[in-house]
């Protein structure tokens, strides 16, 4: 996934010399053509996350337009201020590529797992919170990054996922995608769990609930228009989100509700308060977080009282 | 870009005094800022302004020519805003909104205050930033130098450090940093709790250029940054300057205990009165 954007980085940044990659040392097949072709617009800053954002910042006021690459719990988490104060608070157009999305880095264990990122960084005002379900998606992200204004984080996964996207989409404006229509329930998830997500709508269908999936790609700015619309005609909302339940996709869905003053029923899906550093792979640490297929599908059932 | 008078040095310490007249009475007036901070750097800064070295246009903040100056130790920010106000970045009776209602000038800067480059307060990252700008010169091409004044309590600060190492990786020679170094923190000096030296040496073996100067002294202030944009030097350059918490203020002056109190009552008097008798030593501003 992270290959797909930097692969359509690399063509944008061969075009306009604005464009400036940074990376914490970490490496990609697809920087090497970076390196090999761009190497006035690709800086390892090395393993100083905190140093790179202040860079980024400082290039993005001189001009620039700039792509920060790390692991994605130390590229949000360790320079946090640097996100508020050099990027958020002044409004610059600054992405930062955060890839291990949840629990992709697995058996790194938790220091290598985000699942406090979207929390954080929806708190943060003005960032723009993408979250790809798949590479056509993935490809598309980078000219969205590249051209829209202000700052940015991008949630990579480290899978290859299946295409969910017809190649030739391009237009993710809208911010999120009904993949699937449901008379009885809608699943809202983002990210791996949109994939786990039509695993269970097709599990669900066993057992005559007719589940709608919806793809929220762009947690921030919410449409919640689009969002309150597509939720509205089941009033019955599942989130999976391989994040915090507190301050994630689940949160943010209930606040909306809340908000809106509006009686739909909520079943938020995502990782419990609690760190896990359990061997077994991603599989091993879904199902202790009740993010499996499984677990999600029998839950939900009991919630419909089935 | 209008013609400028760059002052003299009898004329600099005027000035200065008048910054540091402004900055006291506008802290009283607000109840608020850091007034031994701001008054530490206040040479410097006006040496900079005022002194022919950094170029800007008033009228034009964002003249893609001007050098760019980063005030990374934002609570000395106070020191500044009498300056752009005289400069004319902004009418001088903005100064009297200083933390009211409505106002744009707050404790520490930020980014919508014209001459201004970008929010600081949080210590650690001015540096930083400063170090993208001076990249973003060299990638293409630009002329202007970027000048950042830090805290030397600030270089307490990590992040500090990554910036120091990839401005020195990266031969950034049009990068200058000034540290005002009061050797003041909030509440003890530097050396007493976490000790700063040898300071010299941390910043050459970053790969800087390290030049140790009296911050209170307009002639080495001035005769540092002569031909600071010739250097043959690929590397930063440091300016250690050695300063003064409080400055100007006698009981102010290397004292732990100045750096959020506002002087009141007879202290205030007191206050005014050192810095009129410097005004008629210095003459009119």
């Amino acid at each position: 996934m992270r290959d797909a954007f930097l692969d359509e980085l690399y063509n944008i940044a061969c075009r306009d010399r604005r464009v400036i990659l940074l990376s914490d040392d970490l490496g990609a097949p697809s920087l090497d053509k970076f390196r090999r072709d761009l190497h006035h617009q690709y800086f390892n800053v090395g393993i100083a996350e905190q140093g790179m954002v202040s860079l980024a910042a400082g290039l993005a006021l001189g001009g620039k337009v700039v792509f920060a690459y790390g692991i994605a719990p130390f590229l949000t988490l360790r320079c946090l201020e640097q996100i508020k104060i050099g990027m958020c608070s002044m409004n610059l157009p600054v992405t930062i590529l955060g890839v291990g999305a949840g629990y992709a880095y697995d058996n790194a264990g938790l220091t290598h797992h985000a699942v406090e990122d979207i929390s954080i960084m929806n708190i943060l005002s003005g960032m723009t919170i993408l979250s790809p379900s798949d590479n056509v998606m993935v490809t598309a992200f980078a000219q969205i990054a590249y051209t829209s204004p202000g700052p940015k984080y991008i949630r990579f996964d480290r899978e290859k996922f299946p295409l969910i996207y017809d190649e030739n989409k391009s237009d993710f404006s809208a911010g999120l995608a009904v993949l699937r229509e449901g008379r009885d329930i809608t699943i809202v998830a983002t990210g791996i769990m949109v994939h786990q997500a039509l695993k269970v709508a097709d599990e669900l269908s066993k057992h005559a609930v007719d589940a709608g999936v919806i793809d929220l790609y762009r947690i921030k700015p919410l449409n919640e228009a689009l969002l309150m619309e597509a939720v509205a005609k089941t009033r019955r909302v599942v989130t999976m989100e391989e994040n915090f339940l507190s301050g994630g996709i689940g949160s943010i869905i209930a606040s909306l509700l809340a908000d809106r003053g509006e009686t739909v029923r909520l079943r938020r899906f995502g990782v419990p308060d609690k760190y896990l550093s359990q061997g077994g792979g991603r599989e091993e640490l879904h199902r202790l977080s009740g993010l499996d297929v499984a677990s999600v599908t029998e839950n939900t059932l009991r919630w419909l009282g089935k | 870009m209008a013609h400028r008078t760059i002052l003299k040095q009898q004329e600099l310490k005027s000035k200065a005094n008048w910054v540091r007249k402004q900055t006291l009475e506008m802290c009283v007036m607000a109840h608020s800022g850091h007034i031994a901070s701001s008054f530490s750097c206040t040479d410097i800064l006006v040496a900079l302004y005022y002194g022919g070295i950094l170029q800007f246009d008033p009228a034009n903040p964002h003249w893609e020519k001007r050098d760019r100056f980063i005030m990374s130790k934002g609570h000395g920010g106070v020191a500044l805003y009498p300056i752009l106000a005289d400069l004319g970045f902004f009418p001088k009776d903005e100064l009297r909104n200083f933390c009211q209602p409505g106002g744009v000038l707050g404790v520490h800067p930020e980014r919508s205050i014209p001459g201004i480059e970008t929010v600081t307060g949080s210590l650690g990252h001015g540096l930083g930033i400063a170090a993208g700008l001076a990249l973003s010169a060299k990638l293409d091409g630009r002329e202007f130098m970027t000048v950042v004044m830090l805290g030397d309590g600030e270089c307490y600060e990590g992040s500090v450090w990554e910036a120091a190492m990839f401005a020195g990786s990266h031969a950034l020679n049009n990068l200058v940093a000034v540290i005002d170094r009061n050797g003041l923190c909030v509440t003890d000096f530097t050396e007493n709790f976490l000790q700063l030296e040898p300071f010299e040496e941390k910043w050459r073996s970053f790969g800087w250029d390290v030049t140790n100067i009296d911050g209170h002294s307009f002639r080495e202030v001035l005769a540092t940054f002569k031909g600071f944009r010739s250097r043959t030097s690929t590397k930063p350059l440091m300016i250690i300057a050695r300063t003064v918490k409080g400055k100007g203020v006698s009981f102010m002056e290397g004292q732990a205990n100045w750096h959020t109190q506002i002087p009141a009552s007879e202290q205030l008097e007191k206050a005014r009165m050192e810095l009129n008798r410097k005004a008629g030593l210095a003459g009119r501003c």
